[in-house]
């Protein structure tokens, strides 16, 4: 190891240690943005001390949860990884990973890197990791303000793709145009997974949807049918291009409410029947990736198998907690397309919802919140007991609300996000479950205050 | 009275929320008990003469604004001036906007013509202009301002046949320079405030419905609507502008 490597690992390890002793806030970007300042080549470096290479995993929806689900997979196979599982995902964040799991002497406790990497961030990561395998879970308009448009997005995450040793391997959402197009005239060996099932497919494209124009020559999609957002059976009228084969799919789908989805999968070698205890379409893309990167990582399919049955909703993404006689189910929604799905999973069980809306315009939730006008509220319609609108953005959300026309339950406004929690729970009643809904940061403010009421751990525990 | 929208490429031009508009011009209509519909004006849909009240276009990404921008050349833009010039309303947002004035020149390529509703032109920045805006505005309602969020890097320049939409306080505007955000021609709005503008900013929204209405019957008087959560959605979107820049 390099002298300016050793002496960053050393002070990023120091400063990890002091900002857990006190607390300020769990130390997962600090110390590598130190190390990386200290010395540049720092990541690049240290991975070279990870005897089966680098993984990344990236898209707009589901990297937290399909890297926590690989790397409980990885765990079994015996593939002990090294992991940013707090979603600190720019090069700070992974840089901080490496330097938790390294020991003084820049020994790493795991064999593999396993690192969730934010989509503008990929190019940068792809140069120090040099990965054996990328992973593009899908391509949604987030927050255009920090990305520009998303085909200068997708155009530069291939543009770094191509300069991978063709020895390395690619998998992408066959269902997503944008990201197959990734695929198309590379040199690596490409995997492509996707749902084969129509049984939840619409005819018409949620409001959301992104990508509707061909990659390769800017005709329009012809879609045979839509499963989530722009995700579906698409082919290209002008050019031909069209939804590739797939390796890994999900060839029948049954989704049992907020209680998760019945699915069966095909593999190459195999099919199997599987329980996913989490809820949403989503989800069955999450785990159709995960364990496209498990298997061509080499773990056998029955260890994925059994790793993806034990696996339980990653930090932040579902949680459940229970307040006194009450449930609180907290799903994030970050997005227009992820928001919508998340409606539709809380509208697919019968009974009225209360529900809980948290929206707020921090830097990482987005300045801007427009987006929630592409969010299909209307969805709602007849569907919500009672509604609380919360965060900095109240007033934004109550406004949306009224405009979608739900109906008439009441609608309250309380910008501060632990009195509306209260107001909340006392309109979901005795033994009720409250459905909260927040964005990034509005969801970390819960957490806070769901943890000073002793109702959850912190998520920075870890050591 | 049937009061008739006419959305503007709504599959092309439709980036950050720009529907929410449209929901917003629909739902003040059926509120007052007065009959809407929408219709959609796609690529190489001719207008129909004299019947679309309000048009509509939002935004788009590059390659979207240049298909968009052959069609309006080539197919509607001559039958939209003439029925602006007729009184219908309209709304165009960022990319509709810029379209909607004279030209718009790329710092590279070609440059896109427009089809000259709103005597201004369009150039390149080298900027981003990004953020919440406040700007004062006689369609500002009671609060005398309008408030929105901006996301644009080309730098509209209004000539003297049309006037600013509003005065920024807080924000960039129309180019960073010269304060103003927007144009004004007739019954037709151009604005960089993109996404949700008419819903937080009811004085916008009715001041197009009038004009809407007053196509077909003269002196006629919209409703009043209890507007008391879009006026505290407003005021509360001024304060966060004022804090976060």
């Amino acid at each position: 190891m390099r002298f300016a490597t050793r002496t960053a690992l050393l002070l990023g390890k120091t400063i990890g240690t002091a900002s857990r002793a006190f607390k300020f806030g769990g130390g997962s970007t600090l110390p590598g943005r130190v190390a990386r300042r200290l010395d540049p080549a720092f990541v690049s470096d240290m991975v070279k001390e990870l005897p089966l290479g680098c993984v990344l995993i990236t898209g707009t929806n589901g990297k937290t949860t399909t890297s926590a689900l690989l790397a409980s997979i990885l765990d079994r196979a015996g593939m002990t990884p090294v992991h940013n599982r707090t979603g600190a995902n720019l090069m700070a964040g992974i840089a901080s990973a490496l330097i938790r799991e390294a020991d003084s002497g820049g020994t790493l406790a795991g064999r593999l890197g396993l690192f969730e990497v934010d989509e503008a961030a990929l190019p940068d990561a792809i140069a120090e990791t040099a990965p054996r395998l990328v992973l593009v879970n899908n391509l949604f308009r987030d927050q255009l303000d920090r990305y520009g448009e998303l085909d200068t997005l997708a155009a530069k995450m291939k543009k770094a793709i191509v300069t991978l040793d063709p020895s390395r391997t690619v998998a992408l959402n066959a269902d997503d145009p944008l990201v197959a197009s990734i695929g198309s005239g590379l040199e690596q060996k490409v995997l492509y997974y996707g749902i084969d099932d129509q049984k939840y497919a619409s005819d018409t494209m949620q409001h959301a949807a992104d990508s509707k124009h061909c990659a390769a020559c800017g005709g329009r999609l012809d879609y045979d049918y839509y499963l989530f957002g722009h995700l579906g059976r698409y082919r290209c009228p002008d050019c031909g291009a069209s939804r590739p084969e797939t390796d890994v799919a999900a060839t029948h789908i049954e989704m049992l409410g907020m209680e998760g989805t019945r699915c069966t999968l095909r593999f190459p070698g195999g099919t199997c029947d599987l329980t996913i205890p989490v809820p949403g379409l989503y989800n069955v893309y999450n785990i159709l990736a995960a364990m496209t990167a498990s298997l061509a990582l080499g773990v056998e399919p029955d260890e994925v198998l059994g790793a993806v049955e034990d696996f339980t909703a990653a930090f932040g993404r579902v949680e459940r907690v229970q307040a006194g006689n009450r449930d609180i189910m907290m799903i994030l929604a970050k997005n227009p397309a992820g928001f919508n799905e998340v409606i539709r999973t809380l509208t697919f069980a019968p009974g009225k919802k209360t529900v809980m809306l948290a929206l707020n315009d921090n830097i990482a939730d987005g300045r801007d919140v427009s987006w929630i006008w592409d969010v299909d509220f209307e969805m709602f319609r007849g569907r919500l007991a009672d509604v609380v609108c919360s965060g900095v953005r109240a007033f934004d959300m109550a406004l949306r609300i009224k405009y979608a026309g739900v109906g008439e339950m009441s609608l309250a406004t309380e910008p501060d996000l632990a009195k509306a929690l209260d107001a909340g729970l006392i309109a979901a009643g005795r033994a009720g479950t409250l459905y909260v809904v927040p964005t990034y940061t509005a969801m970390l403010d819960l957490r806070k205050t769901m943890v000073e009421r002793g109702l959850v751990t912190p998520y920075w525990e870890d050591n | 009275m049937t009061v008739r929208i006419g959305w503007l490429y709504p599959d092309l031009m439709n980036i950050y929320g720009d529907r929410g508009n449209i929901m917003t011009l629909v739902q003040r209509c059926k509120w007052r008990g007065i009959p809407v519909q929408v219709d959609e004006l796609a690529l190489g849909a001719r207008l129909p003469e004299g019947l679309i009240d309000i048009f509509f276009m939002g935004g788009g990404q590059d390659r979207e604004q240049k298909i968009v921008c052959r069609d309006l050349l080539e197919v509607k833009g001559p039958a939209l001036k003439r029925e602006i010039d007729r009184g219908a309303a309209a709304l165009v947002v960022c990319g509709g906007y810029q379209l909607f004035g004279k030209y718009y020149r790329p710092f590279e390529g070609e440059e896109l013509t427009g089809i000259e509703v709103f005597d201004a032109y369009t150039v390149a920045g080298n900027k981003r202009c990004i953020g919440n805006v406040v700007a004062t505005s006689a369609l500002g309602g009671p609060s005398g301002t309008i408030v929105g969020f901006e996301n644009h890097s080309g730098k509209t320049y209004l000539g003297d046949g049309c006037t600013p939409l509003a005065m920024v306080s807080v924000g960039f505007g129309n180019n960073s320079e010269d304060g103003t955000e927007g144009a004004i021609y007739r019954g037709a709005i151009g604005t960089y405030l993109h996404g949700s503008l008419l819903p937080k900013n009811p004085g916008v929204a009715d001041f197009l419905i009038e004009k809407a209405l007053a196509r077909r019957e003269e002196g006629v008087r919209l409703d009043p609507l209890d507007d008391a959560l879009e006026l505290k959605a407003h005021d509360s979107a001024v304060v966060r502008a004022r804090k976060t820049h």
